[in-house]
């Protein structure tokens, strides 16, 4: 941890990533108003004092539906990542232990599906699905899937044939106490670190998904839809689409630099 | 409203038709400039030019320009003579003759005669063809030419607003080939009399129509071209319409008005119209059933409030009601107030005293429809109603959910008549029957208001009806929409009806130097 908060781009990461979390947890109980609450006479205004950053096109306080958004915001991009890296990494073990023909047969069917653009394939999974967050988060986590399975083999493969795998070999023990015990704790690193990273990506697929009408339905205050919703009234109040916009970046970005910085904390030769 | 005896609409009726057509005056006194190219944007996708079934709000420009009807509807919202010159009928109004236009031709050339207006009705009245104008002209028992420029219709009951019905937007004139032929064809390709003639039709991009030289106005089209082009997204059609990329806005979304209207070179028009979103609620379906749900829900909608922000003012009120106020015969509709304690009590009765949860459908096309949802849902919360939005894509919309959901936001243009009003939604055999509602006393009176004459018996007749949609509270309708359109200075002449079918873009022109 010591060596994440030394480099800039990690005491940086872990700060924006702090306030997510933060905002995450907290964020709905510290709304200064309803955030569904209509208001006529205060519709599409700038910052003030009674609404730190503005009003929709509703009247609604924009920072209580960014703070109301959070949880929904980011429990999908963490939702969708773990879904995705979970079953992505348990193939890709699946595939390097085993090898041979099974291996070849795994990846060459994820390869296929690597082919695909990422939103490409989201899109079409959300239209077999239907809209909804639930569908949304299932065709991101499908969409990481081949991913994640390529990143975990290639882990693994590079522990299988260490010494101590072979040892562990020799010492008679059973396959899945190797797996478990001697290759996944020696694979993990990278594994995580992809997740990481990720996890800002799911967002934006989310706040798109959103944006296009296919995830999280209105009156919903995802951020992605809050930008959707508030497109329209561009124009007339800039702080309507620049506030949830925003607050979708930071959070990419925060996720995005922690990875980095977890990365070059696991990579030894990076190391000091 | 006028009340005249029918031999003073006979008179009315032959002045109607003797003047001249509106719009082709000019009031700045400048001749008229021809050529160019019109740009129209528009926001939802043609997906059909059959003249006979469409109901798209970008497609009725277009078949306002491929075909003609006998009957025209005006910007004052009366009939006027189209491909019939002068009409007639007998004193109690069972029988009508139509004088037709000499010298008209089709598209490919193709003589207009009597025949083809006989076989477009036929056409119409076949209830194996699906067609919007039938709901309208179901008096009709037969057509018959006379000669080969006069058409008589004989009606089964008297029926003085026979030239309304002419005029409908989807009564335009077919030629006996083209219905005689594949239908399907129909779909994407055009052969009317109107004064453009199809040139591209790109369901997903654009529809160019040029000039018909041959149209019956002279000297009109101005016109060398018009291009419908689709811009899927608002803010993209709002942008290349202020850069001048196109030349009228066919629709302008309230949010934008104001900005629009501000801008240099921009003439921007706000027409006082019947336009309605509603509410639609199943009525063979738990809980709609239930008039006292109906009610509810009409109680727990703030209208001046939707109003002021959906519409951003540029609109009023209405109190589920399908019939503009601007309509003959229409009465005054009582205000219903935004009342949750009163909608929750009313709930309660029925046999929901902890609330309802329910489903409401919106398309994302126009945006109205989910700002329509998302509003509802906030004032209808404070009666107990729990409502979550489903908001799809227009074409899934169509697709999965009109006509067959029971519980979704609808969208519906101004009728010109009381009678085209009801005959599109609400009688048993009306077009687009969606509520199950199926009243046979108010199919009885709409009936009975057709075939009556006298016009005091009329607005009686139709005084009832009106207490009996308040009463049974078919839709909810929260609100009449004006008409928003905009055009760039350099084009003239550029108008919208209020019942938005008729365009008359054959008396636009371009001043561009």
């Amino acid at each position: 941890m010591r060596k994440i908060l030394k480099s800039p781009t990690g005491l940086i990461g872990t700060l924006l990533l702090a306030l997510v979390l933060f905002v995450t947890i907290f964020g709905p109980w510290i709304t200064p108003y309803d955030p569904q609450a209509f208001d006529a006479r205060a519709r599409l205004e700038g910052p003030s004092l009674a609404h730190w950053l503005g009003t929709d096109q509703y009247g609604r306080d924009l920072l209580s539906r960014l703070l109301s958004g959070a949880p929904a915001t980011v429990a999908f991009g963490l939702g969708a990542t773990v879904l995705g890296v979970g079953v992505g990494s348990v193939i890709g073990v699946i595939a390097g232990v085993a090898g041979g023909r099974t291996d070849s047969v795994i990846m060459r069917v994820l390869d296929g599906m690597l082919a695909m653009p990422e939103l490409l394939f989201t899109l079409l999974i959300v239209t077999f699905l239907g809209g909804g967050t639930t569908q949304a988060m299932l065709a991101v986590a499908v969409t990481f899937t081949p991913g994640m399975a390529r990143i975990s083999r290639s882990a693994v493969l590079s522990v299988r044939t260490r010494e101590y795998v072979l040892a562990a070999q020799a010492r008679g023990e059973s396959g899945a106490w190797i797996v478990g015990r001697e290759v996944l704790p020696n694979a993990l690193g990278p594994i995580i670190v992809e997740a990481t990273i990720r996890v800002s990506f799911a967002i934006m697929i989310g706040a798109t998904l959103g944006f296009l009408g296919l995830g999280a339905q209105p009156p919903s205050t995802e951020w992605g839809l809050m930008v959707a919703e508030a497109r329209q009234f561009m124009f007339r109040n800039p702080w309507c689409v620049a506030v949830p916009g925003l607050a979708i970046a930071v959070t990419a970005l925060g996720f995005n630099l922690f990875g980095d910085a977890l990365r070059d904390a696991f990579d030894p030769k990076r190391g000091h | 409203m006028s009340h005249f005896t029918l031999s003073r609409r006979h008179v009315l009726m032959s002045l109607a038709a003797a003047s001249a057509m509106p719009g082709a005056t000019f009031a700045q006194g400048t001749a008229p400039k021809a050529g160019g190219t019109l740009k129209i944007s528009h926001s939802t996708r043609i997906a059909t030019l059959n003249v006979l079934s469409l109901s798209g709000p970008a497609e009725y420009p277009c078949i306002d320009m491929l075909y003609s009807g006998l009957t025209r509807m005006g910007l004052d919202n009366q009939p006027h003579a189209d491909l019939a010159t002068e009409w007639s009928a007998n004193d109690d109004a069972t029988e009508f003759t139509f004088v037709l236009r000499e010298g008209v031709t089709f598209h490919d050339g193709t003589p207009f005669t009597a025949d083809d207006v006989v076989a477009t009705y036929e056409a119409i009245l076949n209830p194996d063809i699906p067609s919007a104008a039938r709901s309208v002209l179901t008096m009709v028992e037969s057509v018959e030419a006379v000669d080969d420029l006069t058409v008589k219709f004989v009606l089964s009951a008297p029926f003085a607003d026979l030239p309304y019905s002419t005029a409908h937007a989807n009564a335009r004139i077919l030629s006996r080939a083209a219905l005689e032929g594949d239908l399907s064809k129909l779909d994407t390709t055009a052969n009317g009399t109107g004064p453009f003639k199809l040139e591209t039709y790109d369901t997903a991009r654009m529809v160019r129509l040029v000039k018909n030289d041959a149209y019956y106005k002279p000297d009109q089209p101005y016109l060398d071209a018009v291009e419908m082009m689709l811009f899927p997204d608002l803010a993209a059609e709002t942008a290349n319409f202020l850069s001048g990329e196109t030349d009228v806005m066919l629709t302008v979304q309230q949010a934008d008005f104001a900005r629009i209207a501000e801008s240099a070179g921009i003439e921007a028009q706000q027409v006082g119209s019947g336009r309605y979103v509603c509410v639609v609620m199943r009525q063979d379906q738990e809980p709609w059933n239930d008039v006292r749900v109906r009610k509810a829900l009409g109680m727990a909608v703030d209208r001046q409030l939707l109003v002021d922000i959906i519409l951003e003012g540029l609109g009023r009120p209405a109190y589920d009601s399908i019939v503009a106020p601007e309509l003959e015969y229409a009465t005054d509709k009582p205000e219903i107030a935004y009342d949750p304690e009163g909608a929750r009590a009313l709930l309660a009765e029925a046999g929901y005293p902890d609330g309802l949860k329910a489903t409401l459908v919106a398309s994302d096309r126009p945006a109205i429809r989910a700002q329509t949802a998302i509003a509802l849902k906030q004032t209808a919360a404070a009666a107990g109603f729990d409502l979550e939005i489903k908001t799809m894509p227009h074409d899934t919309y169509l697709a999965e959910e009109w006509m067959k959901g029971d519980f979704y936001v609808g969208y519906w243009g101004m009728q010109p008549t009381i009678d085209a009003t009801y005959n599109l939604l609400l009688t048993s055999e009306a077009s687009y029957q969606d509520t199950e509602w199926k009243n046979a006393e108010f199919d009885a009176l709409i009936a009975e208001g057709r075939s009556t004459v006298d016009p005091e018996l009329r607005a009686e007749i139709y005084a009832k009806a009106q207490a009996l949609e308040l009463e049974e509270k078919p839709y909810i309708v929260p609100f009449f929409e004006d008409v928003l359109t905009a055009s760039r200075g350099t084009t003239e002449e550029w108008h919208v009806a209020p019942i938005s079918r008729f365009y008359f873009i054959e008396d636009v022109w371009m001043d561009k130097a």
